[in-house]
């Protein structure tokens, strides 16, 4: 993620005006980003309004997530887009239709709720504080949670860069008390679990295309990448090796001490003892294949036999008669194991040596 | 890859990476319950373009604590059909139009665990889809199988023989033996394409990437122990991942299920041959009586009874559905199809394994 940010000083959070008496947790805050999020703010941004007026270039949406309990940290999952206006004096957001879809959001996924908002560009202005205040206040916002602001810069050309903030009232005098708001960056980061990882990888592998567009290929296919991959990191490293043996590069002690490290993870282990494992697990596999591959067979076999004219002669006789001799001829599909292999044979030939 | 049929409505089916995560994010949530929602999207020049989604609302079952899993599974199953999740379809849908976002549904999705989808449940959501739109499709996300490294998403359709015969919705020997429709004819796979924005492009490339040829500092041990090399996404070393038995365990389960279920299949039917055969001996033994009695009112100059009372008298058994059979049938086709590339998979990974242990 480009934004991660390892090290960052956190201020202190400034307290939102307790006149309520509530308790207000002052505790440091970070927020987790999955990609769906981020990618989904990338899509609205696409889709943006350019025919009528290009005074607004950013796009504003709602951020949709889970806080923990103590609430000190904040996973945004999903978001959705509000069409908003903005003018040189005014800006426009469609409150009903935020307050629709946040309900129609978390229908569908009761566990979360609305945690902030995000736009896509860096500028703060007095219009970014109007809305932060509405996705703050008690009765259309987070409160007494602290209303996020997810900021993403979608400048062609450049990098994308996130940021996210929280917010303070500050009061200037109480008619502009709506309209101006103390933004402080808190960290952030671009989480992805393993189930979001497979689908990364297949969106990844679009990316240095020029068509920006790829297959989904094959289990097959995938591994063949891999293991080239792994050969050619492989190969990189013995390079660099052979390029210290013979004096051309620089030998550096960290990397050596590392790699030696990584080899030592190698298992030692008795040859015997391989062959052994190695022989037991193919043979489960190849005999689950056989079975699965046999079971395909009695069935397409039956399926076949169950609507297969057998009898046409005694045809005439009329449709019972012909659909018993039907179902005799099933059963003895079903239960004739032996016999029918010899048609299962005949994909399988090539793997039988390796048996 | 599969092909598309020529008669088919679109060629291949594009999905917006937006979709593929948001999919994988939600089915891996719910796992193992199913997970459905909404596709939109549009079709054009031959390409079904998905590209935004949303997912139907869980089930609320909390009313009915004590109602078995499988009722929850069934019924989240069903969520595509369900008539609260139409009109949230339609609901969403006016939403997201407003965001500029295609306001056109184009199918739905469903997650599965190895490949077990191809059940009643699924024909009637895509049935209730394709009836009415016949540019729909159905994605499958596999969420044991794209947890082992390579994503498993798969899009399917009904094909326009079995819509007919379905919306007949009669599947006995002899309409089976007319349309000479098989299993075989009952799903077609779409090839499938990712497709990323410019702007994701852009951000992809910002992920952790290959490392660049040169690199000009020189890093100290701790600090290659601390920052590890973050993997690039693409190409994956994931998928090199030696775990046989999980994935051979639950194929055995999973087709002894199937066989389980074939059975029940032929039971049934050998329930109903035995009882039409009882009842064509009785009708037998009726219309011989008639015809004996007949004969004696011939001979006494009476008028013959009618001999086709019979068919008022004796009730024939319904003929049991074909479609469960074809199903799994189906089912089985589309488990042994995944072991077969499960074995080339990973016999190729263990010649590698044992070559790298024991050098010959």
């Amino acid at each position: 993620m480009a934004a991660a940010t390892e090290r960052f000083l956190h201020l202190a959070r400034p307290l939102a005006h307790t006149n309520i008496g509530l308790q207000t947790n002052i505790a440091p805050l970070s927020v987790q980003i999955q990609p769906q999020a981020v990618l989904s703010i990338l899509d609205h941004a696409v889709r943006r309004d350019v025919r009528e007026n290009s005074q607004s270039t950013r796009v504003i949406g709602a951020l949709v997530g889970t806080r923990s309990e103590d609430g000190t940290e904040v996973e945004v999952r999903s978001c959705f887009a509000i069409p908003h206006t903005e003018e040189e004096d005014q800006v426009e957001v469609d409150v009903e239709y935020q307050k629709n879809m946040l309900a129609l959001v978390l229908k569908a996924s009761p566990r979360e709720s609305l945690l902030g908002w995000y736009t896509t560009s860096h500028e703060l202005n007095s219009f970014s504080a109007l809305i932060q205040n509405f996705f703050a206040a008690p009765d259309t916002g987070t409160f007494p949670h602290p209303a996020i602001h997810l900021t993403i810069s979608t400048e062609p050309g450049k990098d994308i860069e996130t940021r996210c903030y929280i917010s303070a009232p500050v009061a200037v005098n109480a008619e502009r008390a709506a309209e101006s708001c103390l933004f402080i960056q808190v960290p952030h980061k671009m989480l992805y679990g393993d189930a979001e990882k497979s689908a990364l990888e297949a969106v990844a592998s679009a990316r240095d295309l020029e068509s920006r567009s790829a297959p989904l290929v094959s289990d097959i296919e995938s591994l063949g990448r891999s293991i080239e991959q792994t050969i050619g990191l492989l190969d990189r490293v013995s390079e660099w090796v052979n390029g210290v043996l013979d004096e051309d590069e620089e030998p550096n002690n960290a990397l050596a001490q590392y790699l030696l490290s990584a080899l030592s993870l190698a298992p030692k282990v008795d040859a015997s003892q391989i062959e052994h494992d190695f022989n037991n697990h193919i043979q489960d596999v190849l005999m689950v294949s056989y079975l699965a591959n046999t079971i395909r067979t009695q069935v397409d076999l039956s399926q076949r036999l169950a609507t297969a004219n057998l009898v046409s002669n005694e045809k005439e006789e009329g449709k019972g008669d012909g659909e018993k001799g039907g179902q005799r001829g099933n059963k003895r599909g079903g239960r004739g194991g032996g016999r029918s292999g010899g048609q299962q044979r005949e994909p399988r030939e090539p793997r039988e040596p390796t048996e | 890859m599969s092909e598309a049929p020529k008669d088919a409505p679109f060629q291949a089916v594009q999905v917006d990476a937006l979709v593929i995560l948001k999919i994988a994010r939600h089915c891996s949530s719910t796992f193992p319950t199913v997970a459905t929602g909404s596709l939109v999207g549009m079709d054009q020049n031959g390409t079904l373009e998905i590209t935004n989604t949303f997912a139907f609302p869980t089930v609320d079952n909390s009313a009915s604590d004590n109602t078995h899993q499988n009722d929850a599974t069934n019924a989240a199953a069903a969520a595509p059909r369900a008539k609260a999740n139409i009109t949230y379809q339609g609901e969403m849908i006016r939403h997201l139009k407003e965001v500029n976002v295609d306001a056109n549904n184009v199918g739905w999705y469903t997650s599965a665990t190895m490949g077990n989808f191809v059940n009643l449940a699924f024909i009637e959501n895509q049935f209730h889809y394709q009836k009415d739109n016949e540019k729909t499709i159905a994605l499958v996300y596999d969420t044991s199988r794209s947890s082992q490294g390579t994503l498993a998403l798969k899009a399917y359709r009904l094909t326009n023989l079995f819509m007919t015969v379905y919306k007949e919705g009669k599947f006995t020997t002899e309409s089976l033996q007319k349309s000479k429709l098989s299993f075989r004819d009952i799903l077609q796979e779409y090839p499938l394409n990712v497709y990323n924005s410019h702007l994701l492009t852009s951000f992809l490339h910002q992920l952790p990437s290959p490392a660049v040829a040169a690199e000009a500092k020189e890093p100290t041990l701790s600090e290659l122990n601390n920052d590890r090399i973050k993997a690039p996404l693409y190409p994956s070393i994931d998928n090199l991942d030696l775990s046989v038995d999980p994935f051979l365990e639950k194929t055995c389960d999973l087709l002894l299920e199937s066989i389980e279920s074939h059975y029940v299949d032929l039971n049934n039917f050998q329930f109903y041959q035995r009882q039409l055969a009882r009842e064509q001996t009785k009708i037998t033994q009726w219309q011989a009586k008639r015809k004996a009695e007949n004969a004696q009112r011939t001979l006494a100059k009476q008028a013959p009874l009618p001999e086709d009372e019979w068919q008022r008298l004796f009730k024939l058994p319904q003929e049991p559905s074909r479609l469960e059979g074809m199903l799994n049938a189906k089912q089985v086709e589309q488990y042994s199809k995944q072991v077969d590339g499960f074995t080339a998979n990973i016999s190729a990974k263990m010649f590698a394994v044992r070559e790298n242990l024991l050098p010959q």
